[in-house]
């Protein structure tokens, strides 16, 4: 029998980790309130109510998407192809509004939640061949999704031709999409909605205990008893289904359907935001209100590059210097912290 | 003692053998297939086409190839292509490019395509084996620098006047009547395959793909070794973005475009493992040829570019799939 | 269970054994590492299907048998790999696969006040809400029995259960042991241990090479004749006569302490011509302390001086050059890339020497030419170099590994559990190998949990625990009562301390 790694009670341990924790999670609240502390220096104009409300947009959008990815990389999974889910949805979405436009002139009642489930359907398509290859083939997820990308994308593209797709009903746009509830826009709420569900999920159901287990020590999951595939694929299934919600939003909002839209930037800044809030890569680590705040830092962090007029294309090495940054800080904590 | 299984390395049992005559056969059927459809396909004009396109993929799959081995991966693959692209055009179409000072201005491009290559790969290498960053986080961001450094060089534009002799070199030069691209590639292959089967540093890199811990136990310069396949992974692709450049004439930012997605395709098509430790000259050989004569085949009987992207994304699930397959026979 | 039998490639684990369990009853499984005993554990749990044979629970034949339906059936084992998720607190790990909860949701509370109430049942000192990864493996290892005990228990698998536990937390395991006995539940208990195989054992059954030994009733089975039965020879037979001429010390060790604690103050040196012996239990540190003078370990402070020289920031390279080779426990983790040739595998440590590459070109016949000597010498069956080596048997491979060791001069023998899941053949030409080399004057650490194996090979014994040298046992003095005495002794100096 090899020997362990452990050694027979560490002294000072407990002290340590306590302060790593610490470390952890106190790193983001930090940074986000040194980058608002920093805007209140240099540029008001990130006060504004328009610009605040296009930052709280933004961030909605990344975090549902973020939220999503998290919930793949705790079954120690990946997902390509969330920026193509969030194309293929937005386009099918507009095109099955439309259709259903002209076989229901103004009955919204009836074009909205069908046009609405057929981009939800997306989702659910694109996450059950993900999961499903990934679970019962045990085919790395890298590759799987990164077909699925190429599929999803090719689709969208194939539909639209890579023209904008306009009729959707009116009042999906303006009463949705653009408009305000009690002073604040719709996206906001349901992102609060779907982080507070996520976060339900993660610490109060079976569900969210058997996320972890799996991600954390297969064997030991299914050894107990927990159903290790099932979770996996309903993993991949939430978060396609959940960038395929924020791509209804965007969708909504812009008032017409993308095959450009997400694509791989989307995929991007969902992996970076989640990394950022300390989802480890190797699974069964991950939390929704810290993936939140990832993707708060990331999208003010883009927002205010844009007011201090940094050029777009500097931005992107930004996001790629933040991403690898964190990744690597990542990696030193979990060395600092010995073998587990 | 018991040696229940007669298994050897290199001994072909019936179904491996199947399995390593698949990916010939499936070429073969493939280049049938489209020429029933479409008789220009195997025509000779388009056969030495085919070869001439799959020199550059080759080129980039053997780049890819090298980190898979070591279980790594190179997503930043496609944009320092287009990083590369555009430096060296800058450099060719700058100040040193007069009409009496070409050829210096050609070297001069080529040094600093080379040179941004080197370091995408020191960046690459230094995070993954130094920091231990995983892979894929750490390459995707590469990618995004690369992209950055490309689009800012040029302003998101085309490198026009590229200087015509450096095309009639690395395009459209030949030698003893083989293209250029074809006779690079080769050449590049050759020496790939040397480095992978004579030398120190490509054993180390099968073994450290084969079994990571045990390379490190047994004493080999793991750390050192994977970065340097990291940095001759990009000087690859820099020398395959040279000959593009050459190709279009001209310095592009998008020219990497889904090079990444191809080059993988393209390696694991081809037989390389995602799971480190398996691969070779020869299978990268094979796989951009089948890659190439898919999207020459799609092309010529005129499907549709968007439904070739779904077909390429479900040849890639298909390969991992035969892949697993074939690690069972294996 | 009656002949049951279970075939792994390269190694027949398990051959045509009959085995019994009943209801309140406590038996030992005994045998070497490699005998069968996890294998024969591992069906009974539903880890994998035996190939042959038949296997009955509670008087029904068993099918399609998982981990799960073992649980649920009543099979609780407690393995010496454990079950846990290490992000995961010690309370969720408890209910894992068993959470109470109401249409999905968990029901909070009464989780807590149940593992409150089974801890305090227990009489272990955990704290439920703490992640299992912060804990000590002696807490892990409570924390595994806990979770084994969880649901309705009628039969209990316990493999080395005392192996990180302090002798209070053990003595607290005896009595469970005890009470669940005489709830009519029935043990497997799997230990090397003498001292508690007499306290605890009602019938012992022996297993040597994958084949039922004998089972015997506990009383009256005298220590010897087990060893015997384990070992299936006299033990002089076994081991052979090691001519030890102890020379200069070519290693020695001066106060190492490692940055994760695992070794604390070590002192320790190993001489030319002789095997030097470490014992101790798992985890003790032992293990870790020649992986760190080889570069494996990040040290904090001390010393290691190697053939006189102050050897510094030791890397697995750097040894190599001064003559250093370590041979891991893990074989397949740490030691032998699988799904490459023999060749390769036994060349890898030495591709920097001339004799194996000229200017970074490996000259392919020399190494072909060398590694097949050095193969035939090492007796390795069937001697074709291409094969991989996963084709191979346990004692196959770690003759790979030793011939990794004869391909540059190598003065200096690191030997982590050599003997680990090889046959009793494999294992006296290992012990043969051993003594040839100290013959030649070569210093061997010998690093075992095998007793017998270091008592009887080593010229010097010492015994590590919890990081610590706590005996050095020359001549007379290596013997089991001894070597035991001095685990336990510190023990209970420990526990006063603290």
């Amino acid at each position: 029998m090899s020997e362990s790694a452990y050694g027979a009670g560490r002294p000072g341990l407990g002290g340590e980790a306590v302060a790593q924790q610490i470390m952890r999670v106190g790193l983001l609240p930090l940074l986000l309130f040194l980058s608002v502390a920093f805007m209140a220096v240099f540029e008001q104009k990130f006060f504004g109510l328009n610009n605040l409300f296009n930052v709280l947009r933004s961030t909605s959008f990344l975090a549902i998407v973020a939220a999503g990815q998290m919930l793949v990389l705790i079954v120690a999974g990946f997902d390509l192809s969330v920026g193509a889910v969030i194309a293929l949805t937005s386009t099918v979405m507009a095109k099955s509004m439309a259709a259903l436009g002209v076989m229901f002139p103004e009955q919204n009642a009836i074009i909205i939640p069908l046009g609405v489930l057929c981009g939800l359907g997306c989702g659910l398509f694109i996450g059950l061949i993900n999961g499903l290859c990934v679970a019962y083939l045990r085919v790395s997820p890298f590759m799987v999704t990164l077909g699925t990308l190429s599929i999803a994308t090719g689709l969208a593209l194939l539909l639209t031709q890579g023209i904008p797709v306009y009729g959707m009903p009116d009042g999906f746009v303006t009463d949705f999409g653009r408009a305000l509830w009690f002073g604040l826009p719709t996206t906001v709420y349901i992102a609060l909605v779907i982080i507070l569900l996520v976060w339900f999920v993660q610490t109060r159901t079976r569900l969210g205990r058997y996320l972890y287990a799996v991600g954390g020590n297969l064997q030991a999951a299914i050894v107990s008893g927990v159903p290790a595939r099932r979770n996996v694929i309903l993993a991949y299934v939430l978060c396609s289904m959940l960038a395929s919600t924020a791509a209804v939003l965007m969708t909504a909002r812009l008032g017409s359907g993308q095959a450009s839209m997400g694509g791989n930037s989307m995929m991007l800044q969902s992996i970076a935001a989640a990394v950022i809030a300390g989802v480890s890569l190797r699974g069964g680590v991950g939390r929704v209100e810290l993936v939140a705040l990832g993707a708060l830092f990331l999208s003010i962090l883009t927002n205010a590059m844009n007011l201090l007029r940094v050029d777009s294309k500097m931005q992107v090495v930004i996001l790629g210097i933040v991403l690898v940054a964190a990744a690597a800080l990542e990696e030193l904590a979990r060395r600092r912290r010995g073998h587990v | 003692m018991s040696d229940v299984s007669g298994r050897e390395v290199g001994r072909i049992t019936p179904t491996a053998a199947l399995v390593k005559a698949m990916l010939p056969i499936a070429l073969v059927a493939l280049l049938i297939l489209f020429s029933a459809a479409e008789s220009r396909v195997l025509s000779l004009g388009n056969l030495s086409n085919i070869l001439n396109q799959a020199s550059y993929l080759a080129i980039f799959a053997s780049a890819q190839m090298l980190v898979i081995i070591t279980r790594g991966f190179d997503l930043s693959l496609g944009t320092c292509v287009s990083a590369v692209s555009v430096t060296a055009a800058l450099v060719m179409t700058g100040s040193l490019a007069t009409e009496e000072a070409n050829a210096l201005a050609i070297v001069g491009g080529v040094a600093m395509g080379l040179t941004v290559g080197v370091l995408c790969g020191l960046f690459n290498g230094i995070v993954v084996a130094i920091f231990r960053v995983n892979p894929f986080v750490a390459t995707l961001g590469s990618l995004n620098i690369c992209m950055g450094v490309a689009t800012m060089a040029s302003d998101g534009r085309p490198v026009f006047n590229v200087p015509r002799e450096f095309s009639n070199i690395v395009y459209s030069g030949e030698l003893f009547g083989i293209p250029a691209p074809i006779l690079i590639a080769a050449i590049a292959l050759i020496v790939l395959h040397f480095i992978l089967a004579h030398t120190v540093f490509g054993r180390g890199l099968f073994l450290i793909g084969a079994n990571p811990r045990a390379a490190e136990v047994a004493g080999l310069p793991a750390r050192r070794y994977v970065t340097q396949a990291y940095v001759l992974c990009s000087i690859m692709a820099a020398v395959g973005a040279l000959m593009l450049t050459g190709r279009t004439g001209s310095g592009e930012p998008n020219l990497g475009g889904n090079l990444t997605l191809e080059s993988i395709a393209a390696a694991v098509i081809g037989g390389v493992s995602l799971r480190g430790g398996v691969g070779g000259a020869s299978s990268v050989v094979l796989g951009a040829l089948f890659v190439t004569v898919l999207s020459n085949g799609m092309n010529l009987t005129r499907i549709d570019g968007n439904v070739q992207m779904i077909v390429l994304g479900g040849v890639i699930i298909l390969a991992v799939f035969l892949d697993r397959f074939r690690s069972a026979t294996r | 269970m009656r002949g049951v039998s279970k075939a792994f490639p390269g190694v027949k684990a398990l051959d045509n054994v009959d085995f019994e369990l009943r209801p309140g009853e406590v038996h030992v499984l005994f045998g070497e590492n490699g005998a069968g005993k996890s294998t024969l554990i591992n069906i009974i749990a539903g880890t994998f299907a035996q190939d042959s044979g038949e296997y009955r629970l509670m008087g029904a034949p068993v099918r399609g048998l998982t981990p799960h339906r073992a649980r649920v059936e009543g099979v609780s084992p407690v393995f010496q790999e454990f079950s846990l998720v290490p992000e995961m607190t010690v309370e969720a790990n408890l209910f894992l696969g068993r959470e109470i909860a109401r249409g999905g949701v968990l029901d909070r509370g009464a989780m807590k006040s149940r593992a409150a109430k089974i801890i305090a049942d227990l009489g272990f000192d955990l704290e439920p809400g703490r992640k299992v990864a912060d804990l000590s493996r002696a807490h892990q290892q409570m924390t595994e029995i806990a979770k084994a005990l969880m649901g309705e228990v009628k039969v209990l698998i316990l493999d080395e259960p005392t192996a990180s536990l302090t002798e209070r937390e053990a003595s607290r395991l005896f009595e469970l042991v005890a009470e669940l006995k005489a709830s009519g539940v029935g043990i497997i208990y799997v230990s090397h241990r003498m001292a508690e195989i007499r306290q605890l054992a009602d019938r012992i059954t022996v297993l040597r090479d994958g084949k039922l030994v004998k089972t015997v009733e506990a009383e009256g089975v005298g220590e010897s004749e087990l060893v015997e039965l384990m070992t299936g020879r006299k033990i002089d037979l076994l081991f052979p006569h090691v001519d030890h001429k102890p020379a200069e010390r070519l290693l020695e060790v001066q106060g190492l302490t490692l940055e994760d604690g695992g070794v604390l103050g070590v002192d320790f040196y190993a001489r030319a011509g002789e095997i030097t012996g470490i014992a101790g239990l798992v985890g003790c540190g032992k293990s870790e302390l020649i992986r760190a003078i080889y570069g494996l370990e990040a040290i904090e402070s001390g010393e290691i001086i190697v053939a006189g020289d102050a050897y510094e920031e030791p890397d697995p390279a750097a040894s190599l050059d001064r003559g250093l080779c370590y041979f891991p426990s893990d074989r397949v983790a740490e030691g032998l890339a699988l799904d490459r040739p023999i060749r390769e595998n036994v060349s890898i440590s030495a591709l920097a020497l001339d004799r194996f590459a000229k200017l970074a070109v490996i000259r392919r016949l020399g190494e072909r030419k060398i590694v097949r000597e050095i193969v035939d010498q090492l007796a390795l069956r069937p001697p074709n170099i291409e094969r991989a080596v996963g084709n191979l048997s346990g004692g196959n491979r770690q003759k790979v590994m030793l011939a990794r060791g004869l391909t540059r001069e190598t003065r200096i023998f690191l030997f982590d559990e050599p003997t680990v899941g090889i046959d009793v053949g494999a294992k006296v030409e290992v012990y043969e190998l051993m003594r040839r080399l100290v013959a030649e004057g070569a210093a061997i650490v010998l690093v075992s949990s095998e007793l017998p194996e270091v008592m009887n090979l080593s010229n010097r014994l010492y015994v590590m625990h919890r990081g610590r040298m706590v005996a050095e046992l020359t001549g007379d003095e290596i013997e089991e009562q001894t070597v035991l005495a001095s685990f336990f002794r510190e023990d209970e100096a420990g526990e006063n301390a603290a």
